[in-house]
């Protein structure tokens, strides 16, 4: 392949990547996929690769000297070559990317979720800056904190119940405390010999959707659970109990009410802009 | 694949290529600029004339001149040919990728909440410490033994050639400047190449990694199982990194993901993958004796391995 037609093709493949950081950014997918300080990095990128693909692209034709002496056989090393047969290289760019905007919906399946910690118990989950984000140890303090909807239940992140089973004295103040908090709907397949649990989750998510973690509590309904949708939305409220099941502190939400929620704008609720 | 696995696959493989695409882009920019417009001689003036000085300040130099494993060969093989001690050359080949700004803001922002900056600074000192041991060492070598035969005879018939006054020859050995905006063409050129010889394995090293990081890849429970094992774990990951061929630039958004696995183990792929992998191995060949590098590959994993269990230990037994 001439000099030439090498670099249209690099061009054209660089300006694909690039194609798709910018989409994913303008779209609004990227909240999916990136924690908020990565977002914008992400979209400086795509422009950034589209100025170095349509610049190549544009001066394709045009002579260039890089301006220093390559020494004759002995220095074969030239500016433009790659390791491998340009076509060879493009299509090992091009298509697991082309696949994977064609294969994702912006979510985990249920068994990758499971993998990420799904039905993991708390205890078995340490992350070293959660604990800036529990809420106060005082019970005038939570409610402080903490907003109250018009039928008495105290808004909480889900975070915070899930990580109050690792933590006795947040346990306490918790325990039979009225609440309400959102996540995704999804089947409970440990200890539910009733079939009267569900289970509640939010993907937390450090730097990017695959070193995300799910944070799960146990939805226990007492009955056969409502139909949602798996891996939809729900606004739960109801009691929050601390009950040792299988030696493990579980941290579970006995339901009051339950409905169908929007998604929040963040998927990744740890962060603040 | 089902369904659900290229659902799983494609969100990890495309929220990694998201996060590290940029840093790439960044990398090989610099790496274009570098290699267009700094002449090779310029190396040489930052380095005092003291051995030892000169081989702890070649593992500096990926500060001021950083370039990723892939573009340092080339521009080594350029500098010893031009003369620049093969100890310092090797220090700055090894220590470079990892010893760079680039690399120590990518490894600082992939590792967000989990302890970024030790890892950084881990990272950081850990690869300077191993590049310079190694280029002490090959300072006390003979050339022959480290050097391909091939470059070692370019190197003394060059000796030859410099004795040899160009004032009398009577031929012009100065070369037309090309124009400026012919040399940006060349450097954006250069970074265009550079981007797409790194986008490659990047996009294998993403691939590979989406599929075991959502348990579609076969081996992946066995590898979770090795995450527990103090002294496996490490190794399992000095292998991942020397298969996998990533880009020092982008490594540690892989690394971070690796969430069974210790602390150690991801130093250990860290430091030992932007020194010796597979697309590498066949670099170095331009280079250096083979048997060198099987003894400089087999003399870094032991090395990188040994200190990042140690520091491991010496890390959580402090906390």
């Amino acid at each position: 392949m001439n000099s030439r037609n090498r670099r249209i093709l690099f061009s054209l493949a660089v300006l694909v990547w690039s194609a798709v950081l910018l989409y994913f950014y303008a779209s609004g997918r990227i909240t999916k996929y990136l924690a908020p300080d990565f977002r914008i990095i992400s979209f400086a990128g795509g422009l950034g690769l589209a100025v170095l693909g349509l610049f190549n692209l544009l001066t394709a034709g045009q002579q260039a000297g890089c301006g220093h002496d390559h020494g004759g056989e002995e220095d074969p090393h030239d500016h433009e070559s790659g390791d491998m047969h340009p076509l060879t290289a493009v299509l090992l760019m091009i298509v697991p990317v082309v696949l994977s905007v064609a294969w994702t919906k912006d979510e985990y399946s249920a068994a990758a979720l499971s993998r990420k910690g799904l039905y993991d118990a708390p205890s078995a989950v340490s992350l070293p800056f959660l604990a800036s984000s529990l809420p106060a140890l005082t019970l005038e303090e939570i409610e402080k904190s903490h907003r109250k909807t018009p039928d008495g239940f105290l808004e909480f992140n889900l975070m915070e119940l899930f990580f109050s089973s690792g933590d006795r004295e947040m346990q306490g103040l918790l325990d039979g405390l009225k609440v309400e908090t959102e996540g995704r709907w999804m089947d409970e397949k440990i200890r539910n010999p009733h079939g009267s649990r569900k289970r509640l989750y939010r993907l937390f998510i450090t730097c990017c959707a695959a070193d995300s973690r799910a944070i799960p509590i146990v939805l226990e309904f007492g009955k056969t659970p409502p139909e949602f949708p798996e891996n939809g939305w729900v606004k739960v409220a109801g009691t929050m109990r601390f009950p040792l099941e299988e030696g493990v502190i579980q941290p579970v939400l006995t339901v009051d009410r339950v409905l169908a929620a929007e998604p929040p704008y963040e998927e990744s609720f740890m962060r603040k802009k | 694949m089902s369904p659900d696995s290229q659902q799983d696959f494609a969100l990890a493989f495309l929220s990694i290529l998201f996060e590290g695409v940029p840093f790439i882009l960044l990398g090989t920019l610099i790496s274009g600029f570098i290699d267009i417009y700094l002449p090779a001689g310029m190396m040489d003036r930052f380095l005092p004339k003291n051995k030892f000085f000169a081989v702890l300040s070649a593992g500096l130099l990926g500060a001021v001149f950083p370039v990723c494993e892939c573009a340092v060969v080339p521009v080594i093989r350029r500098l010893v040919r031009k003369g620049l001690p093969v100890s310092c050359a090797l220090t700055y080949m090894l220590a470079a990728p990892i010893v760079n700004p680039i690399t120590a803001l990518s490894t600082w922002k992939a590792f967000q909440g989990q302890g970024a900056a030790m890892m950084t600074s881990s990272r950081l000192l850990l690869g300077f410490l191993i590049a310079v041991a190694v280029g002490m060492i090959v300072s006390k070598l003979p050339l022959a033994s480290v050097l391909k035969a091939k470059l070692v005879e370019s190197l003394e018939k060059d000796e030859t050639k410099a004795a040899h006054d160009h004032s009398c020859c009577g031929h012009d050995h100065s070369h037309d400047e090309p124009a400026e905006e012919n040399r940006l063409v060349a450097a954006f050129r250069s970074a265009m190449k550079d981007f797409v010889d790194v986008a490659v394995y990047f996009a294998i090293g993403v691939s590979i990694t989406a599929l075991f990081n959502t348990g579609i890849a076969p081996g992946a429970q066995w590898l979770d199982g090795l995450a527990k094992n103090p002294t496996a774990a490490p190794a399992a990951l000095m292998a991942l990194a020397f298969i996998l061929s990533l880009c020092s630039t982008s490594d540690a958004f892989i690394a971070a993901t690796l969430d069974k696995f210790s602390w150690g183990a991801k130093l250990a792929f860290l430091t030992f993958g932007p020194m010796m992998d597979v697309k590498l191995l066949f670099l170095y060949q331009t280079v250096l004796r083979k048997r060198f590098i099987v003894l400089l590959a087999i003399g870094l994993f032991l090395a990188i391995g040994g200190i990042s269990i140690y520091w491991q230990q010496l890390v959580f037994a402090a906390k």
